[in-house]
C-alpha cells in the first residue's frame, strides 16, 4: 500500500485521508516496487501548507493534503527528473499528445472536449487538468496525473508530446505557430516554478529543452467544431 | 548602480529571460523579455557596471558608434529602473 507510479516515478505517499487514497489508486505500483522518494503527510505538513496558501478553516483537510502531495510529488520531479507540471488538457492522438494551456476558465477542457466529440475513440484524454512533462531520453513525454481536474478526465500512462496551443476566446478562429519568445512568458506561469535560485536554474534548462523539441501554437477559438477542426488539422497534418 | 539581488538570467531555446527569485518572487512573479545584446548588459550590470563601461563594452563588441551605444544604454537603463530592478545612482 501507499506507492505510486507517477510520470515514469515511483513514489511513496502516505495519506491520512480516504480522498487522497481514492483519487491516487489507479496509479498504484506493486508494494515491493522500490519508492525514489516518500512523502508523509502529517498535521504539522497540512498546518504549514495551509498557511503556505492562506487557506481558511473551510477548506477541507483532504484537500489540502492533495495540494500537499501535488507540491512534493512536482517538486521531486523538477529536482530528479527533468520535468514538471503545468496548467493543460492534454489529448493522444496516433500514440502523440497534444496539449492546450491558457489561464483557468479560458477553455481549454472545452476545446479538448470538442476534439473528443469530433473523433471519438480515435483519441484519448491523457490528463485535463495538470498533467507533468518530462524529458526522457531526449524525448518530451507528457504524463497523466492524479490531478485531473474537475471532470476527473484522463489516464496514468505517458506519451509523446508533439504540440502545445495555447487558447485564446475569440469570434473567429485562428491558429498559427508561434516562436518561444512570444510563448514564454504565458506559457512559464501555467508552468509549477520553485522559488529558489537552484530550482529556477533547473525548470528554465527544462523549458530550455522542452521548447526546443515541440512545436508551439496559438489559437484564438470560439467553442465550435470548426475550432477543433482547425487546431486538429493543423497540429496533427491529418485531415478531418 | 548595480542590478538587485534576486533574478535570475536565463536563456531558453534562444531567447533570454529575466525573473525573480526567492525573497524577490513575491514582488514580481513575471518575465522581463532581453535579446541576446540586453542580457549580456544585464550581465555587467549584475555586476556593478557603470555607464560608460556598457557603452565600451558595446562598442568593443558591435560594430557601433559611441554616440548611438550610450543612447542604447540609457534607454536600457531607463528602462531597468522604471521596472525596480535596479539600486544605486
Amino acid at each position: 500500500m501507499g506507492k505510486y507510479e507517477i510520470a515514469g516515478t515511483t513514489f511513496e505517499l502516505k495519506p491520512l485521508f480516504d480522498y487522497c487514497k481514492k483519487n491516487y489508486a489507479e496509479f498504484s505500483a506493486a508494494d515491493n516496487a522500490a519508492a525514489e522518494f516518500t512523502v508523509e503527510s502529517t498535521a504539522e505538513a497540512l498546518k504549514k501548507e495551509r498557511e503556505l496558501f492562506g487557506f481558511s478553516e473551510k477548506v477541507p483537510d483532504p484537500y489540502v493534503e492533495d495540494i500537499f502531495f501535488e507540491r512534493a510529488v512536482c517538486g521531486y520531479i523538477l529536482d530528479k527528473k527533468n520535468g514538471t507540471l503545468f496548467h493543460g488538457s492534454v489529448i493522444e492522438y496516433k500514440g502523440e499528445g497534444y496539449a492546450f494551456t491558457a489561464r483557468s476558465g479560458t477553455g481549454k477542457s472545452t476545446h479538448a472536449r470538442l476534439w473528443r466529440e469530433l473523433l471519438g475513440d480515435r483519441v484519448k484524454m491523457v490528463n485535463d487538468d495538470k498533467p507533468i512533462v518530462r524529458i526522457v531520453d531526449g524525448v518530451p513525454i507528457v504524463y497523466g496525473t492524479p490531478w485531473k481536474g474537475k471532470h476527473r478526465l484522463g489516464g496514468i500512462k505517458g506519451v509523446p508530446l508533439k504540440a502545445v496551443c495555447k487558447i485564446v476566446q475569440a469570434k473567429e478562429n485562428e491558429i498559427r505557430e508561434v516562436s518561444v519568445k512570444e510563448f514564454l512568458p504565458t506559457f512559464f506561469i501555467q508552468c509549477y516554478r520553485p522559488e529558489d535560485r537552484d530550482g529556477n536554474e533547473k525548470f528554465f534548462s527544462f523549458l530550455d529543452g522542452l521548447l526546443k523539441s515541440v512545436k508551439l501554437y496559438e489559437l484564438k477559438c470560439n467553442i465550435s467544431e470548426d475550432a477543433a477542426k482547425l487546431s486538429f488539422n493543423t497540429m496533427t497534418g491529418d485531415k478531418i | 548602480m548595480k542590478i538587485k539581488s534576486g533574478y535570475l538570467v536565463k536563456e531558453v531555446a534562444g531567447t533570454y529571460v529575466v525573473v525573480a527569485v526567492g525573497k524577490r518572487a513575491s514582488e514580481f512573479n513575471g518575465m522581463i523579455n532581453l535579446n541576446e545584446t540586453a542580457a549580456k548588459l544585464w550581465e555587467r550590470l549584475e555586476k556593478g557596471a557603470t555607464e560608460d563601461e556598457l557603452v565600451n563594452f558595446l562598442t568593443d563588441t558591435y560594430e557601433v558608434g559611441e554616440e548611438k551605444a550610450r543612447e542604447n544604454v540609457k534607454t536600457f537603463i531607463d528602462k531597468l529602473k522604471t521596472a525596480g530592478v535596479i539600486e544605486g545612482e
